[in-house]
Formats: C-alpha cells, sequence, structure tokens
C-alpha cells in the first residue's frame, strides 16, 4: 500500500500550481473567485480558450486532439490546484467531461475531427439535453422526437435543465426516433447546433435568485445526417457511457473546492464566535472528517492500477459527497446565523457561504437524486432485487 | 392534567385567519408581489384588520379581546401556513402588547390597520420598518418610540424574499420616550409566535410534497408509490405531530415569565423550526429539480424557516435557556417533570 502522490506527480503538481496562480493575479484576476457558473460569461469564454491555448483546457485528453495524455492522478492534482487557486467553474465542463469523452469513444474520426480539436480551444461550449419535465429519475421515458428527412434529422419537443443552454454553442439531445417505441429502445443520440431558429432557449430562475438553468425547446430543429453518435437505436447505451464520466474522474478534483468552503466557514466561526458553541465544533469536526474520508476514498480508487474498476466505487461516491456538500451548506448557515441571511447588496446576490447553502440542496438532485443513488447501489452494487417500476 | 383541547372561540378564530390567508396569500399573490416589488397588498392586508386578527392579544383597555398567547399562536401557525408576507406575527403578537402594556391608550393602538414594528436586542435588524405607523426601539432597557421618517431606514436584502429587513439608525432627539419595557416577555412572545408559524411552515412543506408526489410520475407510476419518498415525508410529519403540543403547552403557561416557561418557549422554538427547516429541506428532495427552481414556492418556506431560526433568538440562545433550567432547577424523582406535577 502506497498513500499520496509520487515524486513526479508533485512536480507537476507544482507546475499547474504555478501556471495557474500565475494567470489567477494577472490577466485572469478579475474572475477569480466568482462562485456562480453564470456571472462575466465573456470573459470565462476567454478563460476556456486560454487554457486550450496553453494546454490545459482538458489533460485528461489524448495529446493528438489537444490534451496531455494526463494519469487520472495528473487529472486530479490539476482539478485540485485549480480550486485552490480560485479559477472559476468551468463553464464547459460539460464539453471537455462529458461530450469530449463520449465522441472519443463513441464518435467516428470525421466527428472526431470535427468536434474534439474546437473543445480542446476552448471554443465549442456544449451542453446537456438529457432530462425533460417528464423524463427526470426516468430518464429512459424522453419524448423528443427526431426523424430523417431530406438528409437531415428533424427533432421536435422540450428539454429543461439545461445548464448553460443560453451561453452553449452546441447540445446533445437523446431522442426517440422509432415511433412507438418505449423506455430505452429507439434513442437516438444527436449532436446539435443551438445557433437556429428552430431552437429557443428560456433561463429557469434557481432558489438561490441565478439562472444557470433552462429550458430548451425544440420547434422543428435540425442537424445534419451524420450528427449522431453511434448507430440510430443506440441512444441510450451512448447516454449511460456518458454517464459512466460523469460519475468517474471529472468528480474527484472536487475536494479542494470543498477544501475551500470549509476552510471559510472555519474562519467565519472562529471571527464571529461561533466556534465557541460545542455543537457547531462537533460539526465543524465532523464536516472535517468527511472530507478526509472523502479524500482517502479518492486516493484509494486512484491506486487502482484498473481503472475499470473505479465505477463501481464511483457509484457510492456521489450520495457520499453531495451529502456532505449538504451538510456543510447548513452547518455554513448555522455558523453564520443572521448574517448570512443578509444579501451584499440591494439585488439577490449571495456571497461564497449562503450561495454554497442554497445551491447544495441541487447537489443531492442533479445527476440522479440520493434516492435514485441508492437504488443503484443496492440494484448494481449488492445485486438486490429491483424496485417494482411501471411495467418497464 | 394539562388540557390540549381548544375550545370554540380559539378554533374559530383559527379558522378565520385559514381561510382569510388560503384566499389571499396563496401562489398567485406571492408571484405578484415579489414581481410588484410591493410591500403589501393593500387589500389583504384591511382583510385582516377587519377581521380582528391584530386584536387577540391587546387588552381589553386598548380596544383588544384580552385573549392569550395560545389563541394567538393558532393564527400565527396559519400564518406561517400560508407563508404570509404582512407583519401581523410581530406587530399583533409582540410590538402592539408591548406597547399596550406602557401606554394602553396609546394612538397607535386604535387603528388595527396601522402595524408597529419592532427592535429587540436579539434582533438587530427590524423587519417591514418603512410600512409601520411607529417603530418601537430599544436604548440601555428603555423602549423608545419614532415614526419612520424619524430615523433612517437602510435595506438589507433578506434570503427570505417577503422578509423586509432594515437597520435603523437613530437618536433620542427624534424619538419619544416610552420607559421601561419587559424585553424578556417581548422575545418569549417573538420566540413563541416564530415557533408556532413554524408548525405551519412545516405542515405546508410536507402538503405540497405530498400533493407532488401523488401527481408527479416517473418509470410509470406516482414517485409518492416509493418508499425512498414516503418515507421522507412521514419522518416529516411526525416532527411536526411531536412539535404541535410542546408550541401549545408553552403557549399556555409563557405568562409565568419563570425559568420553567421560558425553556417551555426555548423547547418550541427548537423543534418547531427544527421541524420546518426538515420538513422544507425533504419538500425540495420530493420535488427535485423542481424544489430548486424560484417558480415553485418551496424555496419560500426553507427561506421563512430559515429566517425565523435566527429571529427572536438563535438555536445557540435558546439550548442555552433549556440549560440553565436543567442546571438550576433541582432535580431527582420528585422533580421530575416539575410544573406538570404541580398542576395535576
Amino acid at each position: 500500500m502506497k498513500l499520496g502522490f509520487s515524486e513526479a506527480e508533485e512536480a507537476f503538481r507544482a507546475e499547474c500550481a504555478a501556471w495557474l496562480q500565475a494567470q489567477m493575479t494577472g490577466e485572469f484576476a478579475d474572475i477569480r473567485g466568482i462562485h456562480t457558473l453564470t456571472d462575466m460569461p465573456e470573459r470565462r469564454k476567454e478563460w476556456e480558450q486560454h487554457l486550450g491555448k496553453h494546454g490545459w483546457g482538458c489533460i485528461g485528453w489524448p495529446r493528438q486532439w489537444g490534451g496531455r495524455d494526463a494519469t487520472l492522478a495528473e487529472q486530479v492534482i490539476f482539478a485540485e490546484e485549480y480550486a485552490r487557486s480560485g479559477a472559476p467553474g468551468r463553464i464547459n465542463h460539460i464539453g471537455i467531461e462529458l461530450a469530449g469523452p463520449t465522441i472519443l469513444a463513441f464518435g467516428t474520426e470525421e466527428q472526431k475531427q470535427r468536434f474534439l480539436p474546437d473543445i480542446a480551444a476552448g471554443k465549442t461550449i456544449f451542453c446537456q439535453g438529457f432530462s425533460e419535465p417528464n423524463a427526470g429519475s426516468d430518464l429512459a421515458s424522453v419524448r423528443t422526437k427526431g426523424r430523417l428527412e431530406s438528409g437531415e434529422w428533424v427533432v421536435n419537443g422540450q428539454k429543461i435543465w439545461t445548464s448553460l443552454a443560453h451561453i452553449s454553442d452546441w447540445i446533445f439531445v437523446v431522442a426517440r426516433t422509432e415511433e412507438g417505441s418505449k423506455g430505452p429502445k429507439g434513442l437516438t443520440f444527436l449532436m446539435m447546433p443551438l445557433d437556429q431558429d428552430g431552437i429557443e432557449v428560456r433561463g429557469i430562475r434557481q432558489i438561490n435568485g441565478d439562472a444557470e438553468f433552462n429550458e430548451t425547446f425544440f420547434t422543428d430543429a435540425r442537424c445534419p445526417a451524420d450528427s449522431l453518435i453511434g448507430n440510430i437505436g443506440d441512444g441510450w447505451k451512448i447516454a449511460m457511457g456518458l454517464l459512466a464520466f460523469e460519475r468517474g474522474v471529472s468528480t474527484l478534483g472536487q475536494q479542494m473546492g470543498f477544501r475551500n468552503e470549509l476552510d471559510a466557514i472555519i474562519a467565519a466561526a472562529k471571527d464571529n464566535g461561533a466556534a465557541n458553541d460545542p455543537l457547531i465544533r462537533q460539526r465543524i469536526a465532523k464536516a472535517e472528517i468527511g472530507l478526509r474520508l472523502m479524500r482517502y476514498g479518492a486516493l484509494r480508487m486512484l491506486s487502482n492500477s484498473d481503472h475499470s474498476k473505479i465505477d463501481g466505487a464511483a457509484l457510492t461516491y456521489k450520495i457520499q459527497w453531495a451529502s456532505w456538500r449538504r451538510d456543510l451548506g447548513e452547518l455554513a448557515m448555522d455558523v453564520l446565523g443572521q448574517a448570512g441571511e443578509i444579501a451584499g447588496g440591494s439585488a439577490y446576490e449571495w456571497g461564497m457561504l449562503p450561495n454554497l447553502f442554497l445551491f447544495s440542496r441541487s447537489d443531492t438532485i442533479y445527476g440522479g437524486t440520493n434516492q435514485i443513488q441508492r437504488n443503484l447501489i443496492a440494484e448494481r452494487g449488492l445485486g438486490m432485487p429491483r424496485e417494482p417500476r411501471g411495467d418497464l | 392534567m394539562m388540557d390540549f383541547t381548544l375550545n370554540e372561540e380559539q378554533l374559530m378564530f383559527a379558522e378565520t385567519a385559514r381561510q382569510l390567508f388560503a384566499d389571499m396569500s396563496g401562489p398567485d399573490q406571492w408571484l405578484e408581489q415579489m414581481e410588484s416589488g410591493a410591500a403589501r397588498i393593500e387589500a389583504r392586508w384591511n382583510a385582516i384588520a377587519e377581521n380582528g386578527l391584530g386584536l387577540l392579544l391587546l387588552p381589553e383597555a386598548s380596544g383588544g379581546m384580552g385573549l392569550g398567547e395560545l389563541d394567538f399562536a393558532l393564527i400565527a401557525e396559519q400564518a406561517g401556513y400560508a407563508a404570509l408576507p404582512d407583519p401581523l406575527v410581530e406587530s399583533a403578537g409582540v410590538a402592539a402588547p408591548l406597547l399596550a402594556a406602557i401606554d394602553p391608550e396609546h394612538p397607535l393602538l386604535a387603528d388595527p390597520s396601522v402595524s408597529i414594528a419592532i427592535q429587540h436586542p436579539q434582533n438587530p435588524l427590524v423587519a417591514d420598518a418603512d410600512v409601520a405607523g411607529g417603530i418601537i426601539l430599544h436604548r440601555d432597557g428603555e423602549a423608545w418610540l419614532a415614526a419612520p421618517d424619524q430615523v433612517t431606514l437602510t435595506p438589507r436584502e433578506s434570503i427570505d424574499p417577503f422578509r423586509r429587513l432594515f437597520a435603523v439608525a437613530w437618536d433620542t432627539a427624534s424619538a419619544t420616550r416610552l420607559g421601561q419595557a419587559d424585553w424578556d416577555l417581548a422575545l418569549d412572545r417573538g420566540a413563541l409566535f416564530s415557533a408556532a408559524q413554524g408548525l405551519g411552515l412545516a405542515q405546508r412543506a410536507v402538503d405540497m410534497a405530498v400533493d407532488y408526489a401523488k401527481d408527479r410520475q416517473q418509470f410509470g407510476k406516482p414517485i409518492g408509490t416509493y418508499q425512498a419518498v414516503k418515507h421522507h415525508l412521514a419522518t416529516a410529519q411526525v416532527a411536526i405531530e411531536f412539535a404541535r403540543p410542546v408550541v401549545q403547552a408553552a403557549a399556555a403557561e409563557l405568562a409565568h415569565g419563570d425559568v420553567q416557561s421560558r425553556a417551555r418557549v426555548s423547547h418550541a422554538k427548537l423543534v418547531a423550526l427544527e421541524a420546518a427547516d426538515n420538513a422544507a429541506r425533504i419538500s425540495i428532495q420530493v420535488h427535485g429539480a423542481m424544489g430548486y427552481s424560484w417558480e415553485v414556492d418551496v424555496h419560500l418556506f426553507l427561506k421563512r424557516a430559515l429566517a425565523l431560526t435566527n429571529s427572536w433568538g438563535t438555536p445557540y440562545f435558546h439550548r442555552q435557556r433549556v440549560a440553565q433550567r436543567i442546571f438550576t432547577q433541582p432535580t431527582g424523582p420528585d422533580q421530575t417533570f416539575a410544573r406538570e406535577i404541580e398542576h395535576a
């Protein structure tokens, strides 16, 4: 057993840290510390392109496509240093972590050439068209329809909770392309340009006052016939492959961001005297333990040279971090007391910790609710009988 | 024995409040008020005044009904259930009775449609100060009174979209001295009625989630079919049922003003607002992403619960008051549940 990182990995860490620090105190100091995904979108598009230009946009990708062939450990190190530097959340997270790897795994050579260089360069921002008003936890019940018509896909329907659709260039859509099909059968995975008459994007305001989400309406929206990933009817397989990426590496680097949040809470508790309340002290200690628990869990996953085994461990990771962070948000408000309930200015805009409280209500919902996660752990992980779910 | 049954009159007032708020403080009105940014909906505030909901706690000498805290707690619970934006609870439940105790014939008490705001050492900010007929201010244990235009009000944006808070800067030259006031009683009433609102908030959050879970279908069935969902809501309801008698007992004995009754008020505030906070959090989870969106209203209950949790004494403050009873009162088998034995 060997814990921690190698010398070479630590050298890589120093390199990441130095570069990020230089950007966040220099040319991009103005976007440092932004804690929403919506503020200053134009500057953040420039930041994505700057990352791409210097080879930091998608280090886990193959060199051929603009990455660095970085190991899992290196990807985690970069994500940690990224958060430590105060750099803002990646607005092209979906492109880098989900769309890109999906195209790499399932796309044609031509599709790789068409999409990957621009995603890597930060020039193409992607969003995800999975959920629909009636297809949330039950994702397979999507109703958005696609049909081939004179060499084009024509798409009609509605997606919802499409994060950042309003600043994105492309959307990947799971559409029902076989008339009368049900559930996971008859679905196709399509890549569609957002800038067209047939697509309308409307913002959804969230409980923190921000509007990161959207409703996305498709009315005879179009894309070329070769815009599908995989084959017609493969949509579910592709979508599930993509979600496995979501549960993988991309979640492991978050811990530095969590560390920043917990540190801010500890500082606030010392500052306002909440640290004298024994219950608060206990909860801060518990939060610290929970964070280190996740840290060792991640290190264990990383130390396993067989990366195919990571998905099994990652099955338990989402509910762990989501519940931990939601508790952290509640702790933040209890530490801040009345001060946490007052916005900085007259607008409904929140500092890091109140925003953590409000935003983290969604952590246990998006990407599979805690309830769905428990079903997955019990049914896929433990092999328990499936709960009856309709007639599918 | 204690008697937890409510009399006809109490039930009648609670029903009047329930009906009025159901008609005039629902999703349509919340949306209207959030969009307009108006301090209050005049028709609703006038209806509250006309129905005498503000008069329950006022002594008869001030034109009130001279009823007790339990009577008003039932109104406060309904206000919580409706996420009532108007300052009924603080004005009629705390500020007006405090003023009446000092000066029963004060002109501000004559018109029930005039609200009174109150500053308290436990609450650095004052709610609804701008629309109040007068603001009761605190300095060195004494109460002072000023009109909104006699002080400097700085709006502070609250996490609860309907909680209109102000920092108040003032000097004694432009305020009227009222004299010594019972700030402890004001705190107990503020805490008790926050607890009562918490019961209403909690029940509404559960009711909304139950309705949604019956309606929302996933995997071909209403999501309420799944135990992962229904057990959450059952847990929330259990907390409400256990908090309610605590709130009622605290209300019935608040007037004692001793270490026992204060601990009971604190107990009530802790458990009722924990129930509200928990119910609102569960309700958001059951609503899924809809619960995280602004338009679905569940967040109003989470935010009101949070605001009330930290008003009229923080949880830390109230836990300390419970501890104070434990560590200052005699212990032993003959002292167990002392107040109940005394009243048996």
